[in-house]
């Protein structure tokens, strides 16, 4: 019986994230947006996974949830796709090229990934005639930046959870 | 250098072309699809156009049943929030009526001389409509579109372009439509420009959204004189929608004429829309 319940924690631990990834994306929750800030959480999630536990968060899964994205939001199709998987493809490089990863090293690396994927957001809007708003696009990356770490914690603890 | 430029390909090939123990497609493979995706987007066919009507409509679905609980949470909230703003929404009301029933006899008055008038300059008013409710299946309010699904689509035949209206309030109008659903993009978001008149003051302006719940009036003429509390409809001059369903009154704030929409966006539940008005020749 422990042995099943065990087994069970663990299973559903190991499929949080996924089961977060196609919430959010169902739910058109993808990025917080309070008064004075806004966070890309879906961003956030796809780097931390693809960077500390790729095979808990396939890229196919990655594409379908950015295409739900698109729909839900009723954007051009792919567009959020290609930005996750941008955000997906420079943590794959980063986990590469790390030795040792810490909070810090994280963070720094998210940068340009952050950068280049709003870059490509901007740009599949810019070609499909949708208007862009310049100071919340940049206000939401300064945010996720900022709000990396808190997510760090969490997504931490969860990752732990499915170790022990 | 060249053993850091080789070290730095092995890197990138590794990232971008392996696939992973768990990984069925490599990001290289998924981001060309991605893009195949943007491209195929702006391709106008009819197997395209039923696929992308089919896809959305499965997606709304599905999202309408995930975003259960939140949308739960919310009506919790705000139905908290209504019984804390009890006292304060009476003693609002109570003056509201009121000033309403002082209007109306005003109304009462100004009705009969417009019918007189208009039987004076012999103007046949038609009020051939027929309009068509539907459901507010999704609310999203994304930062980058405000918009909203409705559970009708071609199946009722709803076109693109067609004015939805809260009640009798302009709110937005359609811009995608599917079998069993269309999103209606509303007035306050970026990508929204209706043209629009301004009463008394008699001014054509084009009123643009900006993703909040104001939007403002643009390309107004340089002598224009409005003023706060002129009444805001649509023009018509675009050809799509009637002229006169209304939107909202000037607010002006720091020089710029801003619109207090007579509907809330945030609480729309069912909305109208007129099929006998829409010409898609226009």
């Amino acid at each position: 019986m422990a042995y099943i319940y065990k087994q069970a924690k663990f299973k559903f631990f190991e499929l949080l994230p996924l089961l977060i990834l196609f919430y959010i994306s169902f739910n058109g929750s993808s990025t917080i947006d309070l008064k004075y800030f806004s966070i890309n959480v879906h961003y956030i999630l796809v780097y931390y996974w693809v960077l500390r536990e790729p095979k808990m968060l396939g890229y196919g899964f990655i594409f379908l949830s950015g295409i739900i994205n698109d729909v839900v939001l009723g954007l051009p199709l792919g567009v959020n796709a290609l930005s996750l998987l941008v955000i997906a493809a420079v943590a794959a490089y980063a986990r590469v090229v790390t030795v040792r990863i810490t909070l810090i090293s994280d963070w720094i690396s998210f940068i340009p990934a952050l950068l280049l994927a709003n870059f490509i957001y901007f740009l599949s809007l810019y070609f499909s005639d949708y208007s862009v708003d310049y100071l919340f696009l940049f206000k939401n990356s300064i945010f996720t930046f900022i709000f990396y770490p808190v997510l760090w914690v969490i997504f931490s603890l969860i990752l732990n959870l499915t170790k022990s | 250098m060249d053993t850091n430029r080789e070290d730095f390909g092995i890197a990138i090939r590794s990232a971008f072309l392996t696939k992973g123990s768990k990984q069925k497609f490599s990001l290289f493979a998924l981001i060309v699809l991605s893009i195949i995706f943007l491209s195929v987007e702006t391709i106008e066919t009819k197997p395209l156009k039923y696929l992308r009507a089919f896809v959305k409509d499965v997606i709304y679905r599905g999202a309408m049943v995930v975003s259960t609980p939140s949308k739960s949470i919310n009506n919790f909230s705000d139905f908290i929030n209504q019984h804390v703003h009890l006292y304060d929404d009476y003693s609002k009301l109570k003056e509201e009526n009121n000033e309403l029933k002082n209007k109306i006899s005003e109304k009462n008055f100004l009705e009969l001389e417009n019918n007189q008038l208009r039987k004076l300059i012999e103007e046949q008013v038609s009020s051939i409509s027929n309009f068509t409710s539907a459901r507010v299946m999704l609310d999203k309010q994304s930062p980058y579109l405000n918009s909203f699904i409705i559970n009708i689509g071609s199946n009722k035949n709803i076109k693109n372009g067609m004015a939805a209206m809260d009640g009798k309030n302009f709110i937005g109008r359609i811009v995608d439509v599917n079998f069993f659903s269309s999103r209606v993009l509303l007035i306050s978001d970026l990508n929204s420009k209706i043209p629009v008149m301004t009463e008394p003051s008699a001014n054509h302006a084009i009123l643009s959204g900006h993703g909040d719940s104001k939007p403002t009036l643009e390309y107004l003429p340089k002598s224009h004189n409005i003023q706060d509390g002129d009444k805001v409809y649509t023009s018509g001059k675009e050809g799509i929608f009637s002229p006169g369903i209304p939107i909202g009154e000037v607010k002006i704030e720091d020089d710029i004429a801003k619109v207090l929409l007579f509907s809330d966006l945030s609480q729309i539940t069912f909305i109208n829309i007129n099929l006998e008005d829409f010409h898609s020749d226009k």
